[in-house]
């Protein structure tokens, strides 16, 4: 026979003022099986749970209900509470009698009749309750970080610093991301490639860390803990261990007029190329689908001016299979490009604002490259059509961003500051220049931030005219910008020599296959989603799998570093144990009843239900039943809804505990 | 009723097309029959409200054009629409409807009618370039103008507001281009194509209706058209009426000829002058035609 301790919260005054607590108390005490009853203003409180341990001891009690707020909310609480008096925390139930009962009701004596109900239900439910023992899964201690940003790249510096290893995995041919193309950063101005190219030589050097570049992830196995993850290297046609990154091979290439995409297209480079001078790996990778010999079978330049002989035009794809127990993904921003309006996509484009028709209008990255010292005009503001130095030069914010008829409605967050940065680039470059900025609002809440954006219109003159443009024309060699001013409420006509689109952070491209991959979730824009906004914020719903940078909605630097090292420290934390311990609510399939027709396997979201065969003593196969991986199954009970046999249950929430409440009623 | 072979419509010509635009009306139902596309006028047809109604009354606004879209209904099939801002109004109109059923509600209460939701309202280059499509405009093509050089003006209203499904793309639209490239003409590119001539002020305030308009005149000259094409009788009338006074606020020439979509696509198709209403034109056309042996 059970002894059932029931404990009725007032929470505070939120169930009490409804619900008389203590007549509840009174009446679940003489159910069946309560051996115990009582009320308490906070239960969740240290003398709250000091009562309920206390009781558990004195009454010996087999089972507990707590009739209080949401599980949601308290039941870890209450269930470790059990736990430390000596139950097995899953004996332990709550009632709601808050959200389902005191906030929705007025008449009191029907919500304590309620309350009373919802009571008895929990009562006949935890009779049924059996003793689950707690799941552990041992932990692959190595990581995987997949982007080499600077979010990846802090990411992976700090877990291998911890003393974990890291593979660390790159789409493009050289690290440092879209960090690595910026000219100065805000707000202190130092130089991008300053700051961040140390640190991807640490990254390269590091004896934890395995850097794949040019490499791409193929396909995502298991679960927390325990994943494979197989890693797609693509072909560089040169080979990294042979190669001694002595640049010949480039300078001997006969193509070499092909865009540039680091330089956004501003200059050229040939087919075998490093993205920048100072690209870590220094090894070159062919670009096969513009490289003479790989077009018409001819050249074949670089390699024979290649003395250690690295250059090899038959390397293939490799694939490698990684085992790691976390994953972070830092796959960063792209910029919303006006020239590429996706076809039937929601986005409809600036057309008016002439980008990628006249030349002298460029985007906000663009303008990076321009101004900086490594870039393709050694770092002079130069136009793009004529090479000519912009005397008037105009700043658009908000192209894209926070747009609604336009497609995007949320704000790109770093477009205030980074535009703020570049008229202060200008007028250092170009003292007899003038900077007009049109802006909605500037949004500058950050450390320094506003400081710095006040000190480019006091400091740096720039004219900022609240208003946005309608459109801009090419008229000669000028570009006629046409805006209004709101604050004074008049119509306003720049002539200006060269226009920069501050334009919306946008996720990288195929962002949402790499999520279905690794099974994780992402919003309308494809930014992926943390599972909860503000508690866990680095964390995806999916366990073991961590959010860092861009990637998760618009960063700057200073944010994205920050959460590279948040994502770092919760995989930490991870490894800390040697085994992980799970709730073992999870589908547990009972092979006598199991007809094998894996319609459980279908529905299973988490990809939990695997194929057992069942042999007789002499090894002859029987039959093939369904088998629950506990360390994958997410406990969602689809299986248990869907098997027709009724073989499969979920533990903790088996038909006889639901059936039994039901009864109650 | 759109069958695969015949298209016919019913036909809203709006106020402008039987009075100052009488030239559109005409060259539009002539180049329907050459083409063999059925138009029949919409009986009893009124006022859609343009642009002062909705500025004053939202539900009146709407009743206008509800109203005349149940007339229309009578007919059957698409409405077909030949003003610009008629056009505006009535797909505004059937927009705002099928979206929101409180106000279809009262609509239907002040018109004692239900608002027919079937039939779509197309905009004359519409049914051109899409129902009846580019390739066979192309077959229809007797006269290519060849060497015409047009600057197709789509004015404010013809692909807006921008929260309307519309005609094209609001911002980079292509049809006029589209249709005209069809029938042999050559299009610029140039910088005053989407922007306003003012029609709202053309009697209130005039001073803006020059201003505008001429930006538009000098920018089509200086892209090097011959000639502006538009598909709205408040634009024509800015460009081509208001032309010689334009010309002497800014003391300049133009000489630039404002046909309807249908007048050029009609000369085209082997349409003789007077079937398209050339001589209503005020800034005189016979000298270009002549000149790009079109007449
Ligand atoms: S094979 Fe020729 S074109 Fe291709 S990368 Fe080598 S040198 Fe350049
Ligand atoms: S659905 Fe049920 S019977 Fe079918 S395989 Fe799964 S557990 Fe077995």
């Amino acid at each position: 026979m059970s002894r059932i301790g029931v404990f009725i919260c007032h929470c505070g005054e939120n169930i009490s003022r409804t619900v008389d607590v203590e007549r509840v108390a009174a009446q679940v005490g003489t159910l069946p099986g309560v051996a115990f009853s009582t009320d308490y203003k906070y239960m969740c409180s240290d003398p709250g749970q000091g009562l309920l341990k206390k009781a558990i001891q004195e009454q010996r009690l087999s089972h507990v209900v707590v009739a209080a707020c949401s599980p949601r909310m308290h039941e870890k609480t209450f269930r470790k509470a059990v736990e430390s008096a000596g139950l097995n925390p899953f004996l332990c139930e709550m009632a709601n009698i808050r959200e389902h009962c005191s906030w929705v009701h007025e008449d009191r004596d029907e919500a304590t009749a309620k309350a009373i109900e919802i009571v008895g239900m929990m009562v006949e439910r935890v009779k049924k309750n059996r003793v689950l023992p707690t799941i552990t899964v041992p932990v692959t201690k190595r990581s995987l970080v997949i982007g080499g940003g600077i979010a990846g790249i802090q990411a992976a510096l700090d877990i291998a610093d911890a003393g974990h290893e890291v593979v660390l995995v790159e789409r493009e041919p050289s690290i440092g991301g879209h960090m690595a193309q910026l000219s100065e950063t805000f707000p202190t101005l130092d130089c991008s490639q300053c700051i961040m190219t140390p640190k991807m030589v640490d990254v390269a050097n590091h004896p934890k860390i395995t850097l794949y570049t040019y490499a791409e992830i193929e396909q995502v196995e298991g679960y927390i803990g325990n994943f494979q993850v197989t890693v797609r290297r693509k072909a560089r046609s040169v080979d990294e261990d042979k190669c001694t990154g002595c640049g010949i091979c480039m300078t001997k290439c006969p193509q070499k007029k092909i865009p540039n995409t680091f330089d956004r297209n501003l200059g050229m480079r040939p087919a075998i190329y490093v993205p920048f001078p100072q690209a870590v790996p220094n090894t070159p990778v062919i670009d096969r689908e513009n490289c003479t010999k790989f077009k018409t079978g001819k050249c074949g330049v670089c390699q024979k001016v290649c003395g250690p002989g690295a250059v090899d035009y038959e390397q293939e794809d490799r694939l490698i299979v990684e085992p790691v127990g976390a994953i972070v993904v830092a796959t960063g921003f792209d910029l919303y490009s006006i020239e590429e309006k996706p076809k039937g996509s929601a986005i409809k484009g600036y057309g008016e604002f002439g980008h990628g028709k006249i030349p002298d209008v460029i985007d906000g990255m663009t303008f990076e490259r321009l101004a900086s010292a490594s870039g393709p005009t050694g770092g002079k503001i130069l136009r793009p059509s004529d090479g000519r130095e912009p005397k008037q030069i105009v700043f658009i914010q908000c192209v894209g961003s926070r747009a609604r008829e336009k497609g995007i409605s949320y704000c790109s967050k770093i477009c205030c500051m980074y535009t703020a940065k570049h008229t202060m680039l200008y007028h250092h470059k170009v003292h007899d220049g003038q900077a007009y900025v049109f802006f909605m609002d500037a949004r500058t809440p950050g450390k320094s931030y506003d400081e710095f954006w006040r000190r480019s219109i006091e400091e740096e003159e720039a004219v900022y005219i609240r208003g946005m443009v309608s459109r801009l024309y090419q008229k000669g060699d000028k570009i006629v910008v046409m805006g209004s001013d709101i604050a004074v409420g008049v119509q306003v006509e720049i002539e200006a020599d060269m226009v920069v689109l501050a334009t919306a952070v946008q996720p990288q491209k195929g962002a949402d296959t790499l999520a279905q991959k690794l099974g994780i979730s992402y919003d309308k824009y494809h930014f992926y989603s943390e599972a909860h906004a503000k508690l866990r914020p680095v964390e995806c719903a999916t366990a073991g799998i961590y959010l860092a940078g861009a990637c998760q909605g618009p960063k700057d630097i200073p944010d994205t570093v920050s959460q590279a090292s948040a994502a770092a420290a919760k995989v930490m934390t991870l490894f800390a144990k040697d085994k992980l311990e799970r709730e073992p609510i999870v589908a547990r399939v009972r092979e006598a009843g199991c007809v094998g027709c894996f319609y459980c396997q279908k529905v299973c979201p988490y990809g939990a239900v695997e194929e057992k065969e069942i042999r007789d003593r002499q090894g002859n196969l029987v039959k093939v039943v369904a088998y629950v991986n506990p360390g994958v199954c997410g406990g969602c009970g689809t299986c248990q809804a869907t098997c027709p046999s009724k073989s499969v249950e979920l533990d903790g929430y088996t038909d006889e505990q639901i059936v039994a409440m039901i009864e109650a009623l | 009723m759109t069958s695969r072979n015949t298209l016919s419509y019913a036909y809203y010509p709006g106020c402008s097309l039987h009075a100052s635009a009488g030239e559109y009306d005409l060259s539009t139902r002539e180049l329907f029959r050459k083409l063999g596309i059925g138009l029949t006028e919409v009986p009893d047809w009124f006022c859609c409200g343009a642009t002062p109604a909705h500025n004053v009354d939202e539900l009146l606004s709407l009743s206008l054009c509800a109203k005349n879209m149940e007339l229309a209904e009578k007919v059957g099939g698409d409405l077909a629409v030949a003003c610009a801002a008629c056009f505006s109004r009535l797909k505004t109109t059937q927009h705002v409807l099928s979206e929101n059923d409180v106000k279809r509600k009262q609509v239907e209460k002040a018109i004692d009618a239900p608002v027919p939701m079937k039939g779509n309202v197309k905009h004359l280059l519409d049914i051109l370039a899409r129902d009846l499509g580019l390739d066979r405009l192309k077959q229809a093509v007797t006269k290519p103008l060849a060497g015409l050089k047009v600057a197709c003006y789509y004015g404010c209203l013809l692909t807006r507001p921008t929260d309307v499904p519309n005609l094209d793309c609001v911002e980079a639209p292509t049809i006029m281009e589209d249709v005209l490239k069809a029938v042999g003409a050559e299009t610029v590119a140039w910088s005053h194509r989407l922007e306003c001539c003012g029609a709202n002020f053309t009697l209130s305030r005039p001073g803006v209706v020059i201003q505008l308009s001429h930006a538009i005149l000098d920018s089509a000259k200086e892209a090097g058209a011959d000639c502006i094409m538009v598909a709205c009788p408040l634009c024509h009338g800015n460009l081509d009426i208001r032309q010689e006074e334009i010309e002497g606020v800014y003391d300049t020439r133009y000489a630039m000829p404002v046909f309807y979509i249908t007048q050029l696509v009609g000369l085209a198709t082997g349409l003789g002058a007077d079937k398209l209403g050339l001589d209503a034109l005020i800034v005189n056309p016979m000298p270009l035609l002549k000149e790009k042996q079109l007449l």
